[in-house]
């Protein structure tokens, strides 16, 4: 009678603990080469009671669709800003034109399409991108803005791989938030909190999704404000870290923890083909008794600093083990791809350490800086030139205050050392970003190569990629120089659109054919931007079939003296 | 004895401190006139002649927290235009950097949504200035005193905007229904929530 008793109290206590779960979303995925993004406010039934406002693209309620994409293919992005304010979208990890890269230089207007385009040139790799509008990139961060970009090729897609999106092969956002008591998030510029209180994975609370009973491949990425995840399984077995930032490593390297930081990155891979199905396993961030310098480490639950998640062991994901799909992979590769890696002797160019400085604490403290220099859209950017390779070195030690997730735009680059030792074999591939913490010394190598844009308007980014930080000025700038272009004679950059009024497609028409067309901006004729076309590709005519019907004006930069054009046009 | 007088004038300042915290200053709305979309004309304040007091919502097309409250304004449009309480919904969304926020948008939503009540465009910002309106849905109950119109409530319509059935909190309709019964408000204002409200002209993140 007593053991029914118990059995009976021990499946009720199991059924609420089912039902704490919440199945996790998978984002969409939209594959192609033209991607149609819709930036949106949104809202989501996150917790009890009143929804939360949040920021979304497309179908989703929060985050935004997997955007899947070729080695070789040109791709086509359609971002419309439907938020009620200014945002930019960084292709975090891809490799394209500065003019391209959505950072805080390429602002879009709130209503304005804009138009970048690109040929991927990089290997397979999980990337993402997401806002970043200077000072408003928290905000906008803790709205949910933000997805993933898979990058696929022909070497990655010979191995044998779990590779079904949603079946083997998921897609893994970390975050957290909280709430203020009406349910919108806390969040600048009302609170300055960095660490949520509340785990969300892909947007969901408890998050719990079936993965089936074989190997299966996570695509981890830290979409945090500033919170590390010291990630771990909870029957502590051990797992493969097959990818970094910028693609597959040569070989899988096993852990049992594994941190991730702000902007980093892991693809994963997990054998759960000893486990029964209907049994499940929990992955969780194991940050208790972490140190004060790991984000989240902090022990306070309150205040700029403190969360209910911070210095304990929590929940990430929960697995339910299903049914073992067809053609599973059962087993682990024992190589991957053959990646050749910059050594610090190929580098060419030493370039002299950044210093992170600043940021102690108190009320007349500077906000963190590189080398006692603020970020402004202005300032002077590094130059590098096209082709070198470089070694750059990060210093966290003066004054050592905090740790980083320090991110480089434009190439992945391999860590050369890390504090003189070498860096920890799960993250010896390549890499756009990583954690240096306080009191360390970071050195990697990259190859600036493919493009080279000497317009200091529109420069590549480094920064820390902690939201309050990069807010606050822990950022700077550089563009790749190319070999200077002979110098022209004044160019006439006169030109006319046809055929006038359009409706579909406008041409322009050059006077001079030297002229080279750098940026249209396309703004209604009370001055609102509704186009803005990054180096277009113009001989194919512009397509203005989205606009309404009114008159225009077609604002044309040349790339050569930058200087400015207008012309009307009508669309029908 | 200078220890006692020291003592007094520090309870008087203490005193003269709270005294003059308690004293609310009644935030006043003067008069306006905006055109509905509803109607195609011109609306104000002073049209209503035997207007109590009236629901004031800053409202527009798009914000999807905006959009769960059609119906419910229209039923509380409905029960207090009666009672001698109309509701005015007021879009001052800045439409030159909005083109969703067009007054023959607005014309749209009304028809889509069967708006009961005049949705106003408050197309220099003015109003929304006045009431310092900062998101959509943001609303404000104003009463007439003095034949001026006294701000009684501002803050959220309620505390669930997904789920009518599930408002715990009724804050605009229990104001409305204390001033009826011609008792003080008590829950003045809460939190409102939804999308932000850009002024021209202002530099915020509108860069």
């Amino acid at each position: 009678m007593k053991n029914i008793f118990l059995a009976f109290i021990i499946a009720l206590t199991t059924n609420v603990i089912n039902a704490q779960y919440s199945n996790m979303t998978m984002p969409e995925a939209l594959y192609g080469t033209t991607f149609n993004l819709n930036i949106h406010e949104s809202t989501k039934q996150l917790v009890t009671g009143n929804q939360t406002i949040t920021g979304s693209i497309n179908n989703e309620t929060f985050w935004g669709p997997t955007l899947f994409i070729n080695k070789g293919d040109l791709v086509h992005m359609n971002v419309t800003n439907n938020l009620n304010e200014s945002t930019t979208v960084h292709w975090h990890g891809m490799h394209l034109p500065a003019v391209m890269d959505g950072g805080p230089h390429q602002v879009i207007p709130a209503g304005t399409l804009w138009q970048p385009y690109w040929t991927v040139k990089q290997q397979a790799a999980t990337l993402w991108y997401h806002p970043h509008l200077h000072e408003t990139t928290h905000a906008q961060m803790t709205k949910g803005i933000g997805g993933f970009i898979i990058v696929k090729d022909p070497q990655e897609a010979a191995l044998a791989l779990p590779r079904t999106y949603g079946v083997d092969d998921i897609v893994l956002a970390l975050t957290s938030r909280s709430f203020n008591a009406n349910n919108t998030f806390v969040s600048p510029p009302s609170s300055n909190r960095v660490y949520g209180d509340y785990m969300l994975s892909n947007g969901t609370l408890n998050a719990q999704y079936t993965l089936p009973k074989q190997f299966v491949r996570l695509r981890i990425l830290n979409a945090e404000i500033e919170r590390g995840y010291n990630l771990g399984f909870s029957d502590n077995r051990t797992f493969y870290v097959i990818g970094n930032d910028g693609g597959l490593l040569n070989s899988p390297v096993g852990v049992t923890r594994l941190p991730i930081h702000v902007g980093e990155r892991y693809e994963i891979l997990v054998n759960l083909g000893n486990d029964n199905v209907g049994s499940n396993i929990d992955l969780k961030a194991y940050n208790s008794g972490q140190s004060q310098s790991f984000p989240g480490g902090e022990p306070a639950t309150g205040g700029v600093f403190g969360s209910l998640l911070n210095n304990t062991t929590f929940n990430v994901l929960h697995i339910n083990v299903g049914a073992t799909t067809a053609n599973p992979i059962t087993s682990l590769p024992t190589s991957l791809i053959t990646n050749t890696y910059w050594t610090a002797a190929d580098a060419t160019v030493n370039r002299t350490t950044i210093n992170i400085t600043n940021g102690q604490p108190g009320p007349a403290s500077i906000p963190f800086n590189f080398d006692n220099t603020t970020f402004s859209l202005t300032m002077n950017p590094k130059v590098v030139n096209l082709n070198d390779i470089e070694k750059w070195t990060i210093a966290n030690t003066n004054p050592a205050v905090f740790g980083h997730s320090f991110h480089l735009h434009d190439i992945e680059f391999k860590i050369v050392s890390r504090n003189n030792g070498t860096a920890a074999a799960y993250e010896s591939g390549w890499k756009d970003t990583f954690f240096i913490s306080k009191g360390e010394t970071v050195s990697f190598v990259g190859k600036f190569d493919d493009f080279a844009d000497s317009d200091v308007t529109h420069p590549y980014m480094y920064h820390c990629h902690f939201g309050g930080h990069e807010d606050g000025g822990m950022m700077g700038q550089f563009i790749v120089s190319g070999a200077l272009g002979t110098n022209q004679n004044e160019t006439n950059t006169s030109f006319s659109l046809y055929p006038n009024p359009s409706s579909n497609l406008l041409y322009v028409n050059l006077k001079d054919n030297n002229t080279e067309i750098y940026y249209v901006t396309i703004s209604t004729i009370t001055g609102r931007v509704v186009m803005m076309l990054p180096q277009p590709e113009w001989q194919n005519g512009i397509d203005i079939s989205s606009l309404e019907s009114g008159v225009y004006t077609f604002q044309m930069m040349d790339k050569q003296t930058k200087s400015l054009t207008t012309r009307k046009f009508i669309k029908k | 004895m200078k220890k006692h007088f020291f003592l007094f004038f520090i309870i008087a300042f203490v005193f003269a401190l709270s005294g003059f915290t308690s004293i609310e200053k009644d935030n006043l709305i003067s008069n306006f006139k905006l055109k509905s979309a509803t109607t195609n004309k011109w609306i104000s304040l002073s049209d209503y002649k035997d207007a109590k007091g009236f629901i004031i919502i800053f409202t527009c097309n798009k914000c999807p927290m905006a959009k769960f409250y059609s119906q419910r304004m229209n039923q509380m449009n409905e029960k207090y235009k009666k009672m001698g309480v109309p509701l005015l919904a007021i879009n001052s969304m800045d439409t030159l950097a909005y083109a969703e926020e067009s007054f023959r948008k607005m014309q749209i939503k009304v028809k889509n949504d069967q708006l009961n009540f005049p949705y106003l465009q408050d197309k220099k910002q003015v109003v929304g200035k006045n009431f310092k309106a900062s998101v959509t849905p943001q609303a404000f109950v104003i009463w007439k005193q003095n034949n001026k119109f006294v701000v009684k409530y501002e803050g959220a319509i309620d505390d669930n905007a997904g789920d009518n059935e599930k408002v715990k909190n009724h804050f605009l309709t229990n104001a409305v229904d204390q001033l009826l019964k011609g008792n003080e408000v008590t829950v003045k204002n809460s939190e409102p929530f939804g999308c932000k409200i850009f002024y021209r002209g202002i530099k915020d993140k509108m860069k």
